[in-house]
């Protein structure tokens, strides 16, 4: 490909990380990807040695122990990481977007000094609480409180449906204090604090899901991130590159369920003739390859206009509304070409086609998205 | 300790049975073919770099790893990943591979020796695309430095190196003096092939060459990376190996069915004459 105007790869530097980074996932991710789907358990020292690879802290500037890079690149990762193990990387989206980027960018320097470290090494896993058993969607109705005490807060309430939970040692959790919206800091051994047993579920079983229990839980002033009331602000912010990853997640499923159609039918003998030649099969595999690419020039379209300063909640929300559907859908196309050896394990599709369904779920349905998209669009008309 | 490691830019490897042949035999054609760094020249790297620090703190570099490739401007990405993944300094010889043989490219990095005056030169042990395995033996006799070809496992020790290579029915150590020139087999990269003297015996890397860490990718823009001319390094830049003419070898002929186990033992008597 000439690289006069690469949209994957705006910069050498982006290129040299997807380079390694494809390295790093065919030699490292793929071979332990399927031990923990089954097991359902999150491949913690795998997380560590992305940290050693300085992955968790992508968007995060050099000089505080990152790699001070941009959105396109935290989307390049996820992108690659998902193309072996999209369980794994919604747990490394969890760790390093929804919590790692969110606290650095609304963190203080004393807070900073003691997380940041821990997080970016992989010492310590993060996480994010925002859903709750009775608000998904409508996630500002909320239910959690805080309320002042000597020297801090006092938690209670309930947080469902996170990743990262069971085996996490610090969530960013947002709760009502005066009935504004407030974001804190929330570390493991916190009295008050428990993380019940995991939730069961259908795909992403490399990544751990569960709930976050606050029974007057206390946290610390100094644990408060940003300011009294401030935390949609926080949530919205983070949002945007949490969309974008989750899009780029999809396409990493579209692009290796693509590969491994395209390379089945054309081995696969049926009818006196490889699959590739019977024209049912050519509708599968063309219109999954012309979704997948438009999935890709969206996504890394969009990525380059997303970053800490500026806001662009409809290409986000288009991103991912999108994108999430092209992965299930080629996810599916790759089965039907595979027949029933699609539906078995061998060749890996039925985990991807089980991992691919979440991202029209998780990081805000396909409703949601259509409903802020269409909002935002009427309020451009209407002022 | 100050290493040099050559470094070639090749054809994908794992995709070499999608080279071409034009019906003029003019040229391999490996277009489509995505470039990649020689896989040995990588080994070698790594091999360099576990040579330059104490294992346990690699990001903590103890000497100096100068990479050089000779190759055209696209060359200059192998290059930055190599600086990377660790390597300190980075030289492009500005030419292109039709215009080389081994024996140009050993006078050529003779004179890069001459230069930087490396404590050893650690290198791949071929090129997998030309597959010559000559630069190493060639350069090792122009500077008239002790060599030690296909190495598997380099512990340094004062002064020297003690090198093992594989033959057949064992390992042979050879203890090299220092400069010296060291060619590397795969097993270079194994977890206990390489020790500096800073390593602990007991540490194990990982298997395989290192992944260069994002904020070194990040940083290696800012690592210096020079380029130079052929005819700087040497008046002579004709090739002695001139190729005429290129050809696909043929196509492999169908196997036969034998009967039985006697019958196999004539074919391989009377026609594969193995026996
Ligand atoms: C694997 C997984 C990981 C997750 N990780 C996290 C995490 O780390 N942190 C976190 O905070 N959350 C997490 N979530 C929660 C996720 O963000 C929510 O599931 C999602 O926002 C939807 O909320 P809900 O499940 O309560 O569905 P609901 O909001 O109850 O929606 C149910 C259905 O109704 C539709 N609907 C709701 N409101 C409207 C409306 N106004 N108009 C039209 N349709 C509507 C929805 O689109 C959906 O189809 C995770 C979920 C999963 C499954």
């Amino acid at each position: 490909m000439s690289d006069a105007f690469d949209l994957e790869n705006p910069t050498e530097e982006h290129r040299l990380l997807r380079n390694t980074l494809r390295d790093f996932v065919r030699q490292v991710v793929e071979p332990q990807a399927d031990e923990h789907d089954r097991s359902g358990v999150m491949n913690k020292a795998l997380l560590k040695r992305v940290g050693d690879l300085g992955l968790l802290g992508v968007t995060i500037p050099a000089d505080d122990g990152g790699a001070g890079m941009d959105a396109v690149a935290a989307a390049l990762v996820h992108h690659e990481l998902s193309k072996s193990d999209p369980g794994f990387a919604l747990a490394y989206l969890a760790h390093a977007m929804l919590f790692v980027n969110n606290f650095y960018w609304a963190s203080n320097a004393d807070q900073r000094e003691r997380y940041l470290h821990k997080v970016l090494s992989g010492e310590w896993v993060g996480g994010m609480g925002m859903t709750e058993p009775g608000t998904g969607t409508d996630v500002l109705a909320m239910k959690t409180t805080a309320r002042r005490v000597d020297g801090g807060y006092v938690l209670r309430g309930h947080k469902a449906l996170i990743t990262n939970a069971p085996d996490g040692d610090v969530f960013i959790v947002y709760a009502r204090l005066d009935d504004q919206v407030t974001t804190f800091v929330v570390e493991r051994g916190f009295k008050g604090f428990s993380t019940p047993d995991k939730t069961r579920k259908m795909g992403m079983r490399a990544s751990m899901l569960g709930e976050l229990v606050f029974d007057d839980c206390f946290v610390p002033s100094a644990n408060l991130l940003g300011h009294e009331g401030k935390g949609v602000g926080n949530m919205m912010r983070n949002l945007e590159i949490e969309r974008l990853t989750l899009a780029a997640m999809s396409l990493g499923i579209a692009d290796r369920c693509l590969e491994v159609m395209v390379k089945y039918a054309v081995e696969r003998q049926s009818f006196g003739k490889p699959l590739v030649e019977h024209g049912q099969i050519q509708r599968y595999i063309a219109e999954s390859y012309a979704k997948t690419e438009a999935a890709r020039a969206l996504v890394y379209t969009v990525a380059r206009k997303v970053s800490p300063d500026t806001r662009n909640r409809l290409g986000t929300d288009a991103s991912k509304l999108f994108a999430a559907p092209v992965g299930k859908e080629v996810a599916d196309a790759a089965m039907q070409v595979l027949g029933g050896w699609g539906y078995c394990d061998e060749y890996k599709i039925e985990r991807f086609y089980r991992d691919a369904k979440l991202l029209e779920i998780g990081g805000g349905t396909l409703e949601s998205h259509q409903k802020n998209i269409t909002k935002e669009l009427a309020r451009l008309v209407s002022g | 300790m100050k290493i040099l490691v050559p470094l070639k830019r090749v054809a994908d490897p794992d995709n070499a049975n999608k080279v071409k042949i034009p019906a003029s035999g003019e040229k391999i054609d490996t277009t489509g073919l995505e470039p990649k760094p020689n896989p040995f020249d990588e080994y070698a790297l790594e091999a360099a770099l576990r040579l330059t620090e104490n294992g346990q703190t690699p990001k903590v570099r103890a000497g100096e790893v100068i990479v050089v490739t000779f190759g055209p401007k696209e060359c200059d990405t192998t290059l930055r990943a190599a600086l990377a993944t660790g390597a300190d300094r980075a030289i492009r010889v500005d030419t292109t591979d039709d215009k080389l043989d081994g024996d140009l490219v050993a006078r050529a990095l003779k004179a890069i020796v001459d230069r930087e005056k490396p404590d050893v030169v650690v290198m791949g042990k071929q090129a997998v695309d030309g597959d010559s395995n000559q630069v190493a033996q060639l350069l090792a006799e122009y500077l008239d430095w002790p060599q030690a070809t296909f190495a598997a496992t380099v512990h340094e020790e004062d002064g020297a190196l003690l090198v093992g290579r594989e033959v057949d029915g064992g390992v042979i150590t050879l203890r090299v003096k220092l400069p010296a020139v060291v060619s590397v087999d795969l097993r270079i990269v194994a977890p206990t092939s390489v020790y500096s003297t800073k390593t602990a015996r007991t540490f194990k890397y990982n298997d395989g060459v290192r992944f260069a860490a994002l904020p070194a990718i990040m940083a290696a823009k800012k690592k210096p990376l020079v380029e130079l001319k052929l005819a700087d390094l040497t008046a002579d830049v004709a090739p002695k190996i001139v190729y005429n003419a290129f050809q696909a070898p043929p196509a492999r002929k169908a196997g036969i069915k034998v009967k039985d186990v006697a019958d196999l033992v004539l074919h391989l008597k009377d026609e594969a004459k193995v026996l």
